[in-house]
């Protein structure tokens, strides 16, 4: 025990003399570039992670929630709606809740121009969504992302809002002939639902949701005024979907299994389920996340690997002269491998603080803008520990292995420093 | 004491191979002061290391205080450098990143049982003229004052024998003369048996005893 003691006393003594009395400039080169090489390692996995989590938040937030409850496959809407709201709300997870009466609605812009019925003017087909505005806002976050005008009011009966995807104009990423062609707030569109009623609306707002896909291309009105184009007083208390808002992200599963479980017999889904398109372009994100962070963590550790080598190298000599004054192997070994964590400790911390204290804080006040949305760092703890464990690992390998070999070498050829 | 009989080191293998020990036989007796001399390549530093455990011969017996270092493995060899045998090297060997103090003490940081290593180390400073220099670093001494600075970490472990490799080779006349008057002070004053290769005919002044080595082989003419 005495030996051990001994040998790890003189190997600390030997490190840490040789790392705080030592070159200074290999010292800190050797930190830095390993403080940059975990900051690589981080910043690429956390932009990736954070496209693929603005991705996630902004479907949850904008068009599915997280748990879409829809009619039986047999049924076009939910019956009793009121009830089954009430139902699911008391589920345990479960945060709020928001009923949508859907259409689908052929918009027109400028229609009054018309000279014969079938000429064209700007126009096309879109879902009309019934809802309820106050409970609506507290489900997604359509009513926040207003780029004009204003959302709904629960009264409004002869006001839409569109989504900036429909209204078309310089804000849209469709093409003009796809939209109505940048039709502004307050101007009048005409809608034709399928059961041929043919209502007036003005435009009352026009919202940007930055999610490319779905929620900017629809249109809403308010629930009264679905009921009312629908014509019959049963659509009162009929949903097309009920959205769903956990407490938290994440429990989608099982929160489906706990609505299932609580009798709501409906069709009850994650929003990944309905995601398709996204979730591919996710699960491509997950799969360039994965390359990258491998390789990243490859190359940062063959890096720290080639430095810490270098410098052992460089100290070839010294070794053998350690071993020519018959200074313990494990003394020498031991000296290298803790200079080789205390490099890594310090560099992992100061690459660390380089991204909580900088990077970090500064994508929050300048989020990249991404067409999905505002893009963050989204640093998750179990990579910072893989990556910390990672170049720890190669730090560790690059102090012992030619620390090793060159305590394998005759003690005159190492005294030689060949 | 050091004996050692029949001693064979050859480099190589082959018709390249190249003999450097041809069948020594040496005695050293304890507390002697001997040189070993002879023109380069004569076999004499090869000699000097394989006594100091630094290299292995082909061939022999090599004995020190009884012990044949030659049946060591290789930890009970580090350990008996450390213990019981003192080197220095003809050129600098001093670690940069410790102070003068540091070096003389460090073969000793190891050994708990003996916690006075600094009093002890700062004692042979004193001996070997440098008390007021501990806590300089190499690169601010002299070559001849880092040679002395060698010799008191060689001696911090008290070993009985002391190995000097041309010690004074690279040093000015006068610190080569500090460094011999040094080695003549530990012989004479505490009884350091002390092997010392050198090249230089002057040194013979300061030995007991010179060992002439010619073409690997002891040479008594």
């Amino acid at each position: 025990m005495k030996t051990i003691l001994g040998t790890l006393k003189l190997a600390l003594f030997l490190a840490f003399k040789s790392m705080f009395k030592g070159n200074k400039w290999a010292l800190g080169l050797i930190i830095v570039v390993m403080a940059f090489s975990f900051v690589n390692l981080i910043f690429t996995s956390a932009v990736i992670s954070g496209v693929m989590t603005t991705m996630d938040s902004q479907m949850i937030n904008t068009v599915f929630s997280n748990v879409i409850v829809s009619p039986r496959q047999d049924k076009y809407y939910i019956d009793r709606a009121d009830e089954i709201e009430a139902r699911i709300g008391r589920v345990e997870g479960v945060g709020e809740t928001c009923a949508h009466l859907n259409s689908r609605g052929f918009i027109e812009y400028g229609w009054k121009e018309k000279a014969l019925p079938w000429d064209r003017v700007k126009s096309g087909s879109w879902n009309i969504l019934g809802i309820d505005p106050a409970q609506e806002a507290r489900v997604t976050t359509i009513g926040h992302n207003m780029i004009d005008g204003q959302y709904l009011d629960e009264n409004d009966t002869s006001s839409i809002v569109l989504g900036v995807e429909v209204a078309g104009g310089k804000s849209a990423q469709t093409s003009d002939f796809l939209t109505l062609g940048g039709i502004k707030v307050g101007e009048k569109v005409r809608v034709s639902y399928p059961n041929g009623i043919q209502r007036e609306y003005t435009v009352k707002g026009i919202f940007r949701a930055r999610e490319m896909m779905q929620a900017d291309h629809l249109a809403f009105v308010t629930h009264r005024e679905m009921v009312s184009v629908l014509g019959r007083p049963e659509f009162a208390n009929r949903a097309s979907e009920i959205l769903v808002k956990a407490d938290r992200n994440g429990i989608e599963e099982n929160l489906a299994s706990e609505l299932a479980a609580a009798g709501i017999d409906l069709e009850i889904r994650g929003w990944k389920e309905y995601g398709g398109a996204y979730r591919s372009v996710i699960s491509t994100f997950e799969i360039i996340g994965a390359i990258i962070g491998g390789t990243g963590l490859v190359v940062a550790a063959i890096v720290m690997f080639i430095v810490i080598y270098i410098n052992v190298l460089s100290k070839k000599r010294q070794i053998g002269i350690l071993r020519a004054i018959g200074i313990p192997a494990n003394a020498v070994l031991g000296s290298y491998l803790i200079q080789a964590l205390t490099y890594a400790v310090m560099g992992i911390t100061l690459g660390w603080l380089l991204v909580r204290v900088v990077l970090q804080p500064y994508f929050i006040f300048n989020p990249i803008d991404f067409p999905f949305g505002f893009l963050s760092l989204n640093i998750e703890s179990a990579r910072i520990v893989g990556s910390a464990i990672g170049l720890t690992s190669a730090a560790v390998l690059a102090g012992l292995i030619p620390s090793w070999a060159v305590m394998r070498e005759s003690i005159i050829k190492t005294l030689w420093g060949v | 004491m050091i004996h050692v009989k029949n001693l064979f080191k050859q480099y190589g293998h082959g018709a390249g191979a190249v003999k450097a020990l041809k069948g020594v036989d040496l005695k050293v007796e304890q507390g002697e002061f001997v040189a070993i001399m002879g023109r380069s390549g004569s076999g004499k530093s090869t000699l000097l290391r394989i006594l100091g455990l630094l290299d292995m011969p082909t061939g022999g017996e090599v004995h020190i205080d009884g012990v044949n270092t030659l049946k060591m493995g290789e930890k009970e060899k580090a350990r008996f450098r450390l213990e019981k045998l003192g080197y220095v090297f003809q050129e600098q060997s001093l670690i940069a990143e410790l102070n003068i103090l540091e070096n003389v003490y460090l073969p000793a940081v190891a050994d708990l049982d003996r916690s006075d290593y600094k009093r002890r180390a700062r004692e042979i400073l004193e001996v070997v003229g440098l008390k007021e220099r501990v806590s300089h670093y190499p690169s601010e001494i002299s070559g001849g004052e880092q040679q002395r600075v060698a010799i008191a970490r060689a001696l911090i472990n008290q070993p009985k024998t002391l190995f000097a490799d041309e010690p004074t080779a690279s040093l000015d006349e006068d610190s080569a003369k500090v460094v011999l008057e040094l080695f003549c002070k530990l012989n004479k004053e505490l009884g350091q048996t002390i092997v010392m290769v050198t090249h230089e005919p002057e040194d013979k002044q300061y030995v007991d005893r010179v060992i002439w080595m010619k073409d690997g082989r002891i040479d008594n003419s």
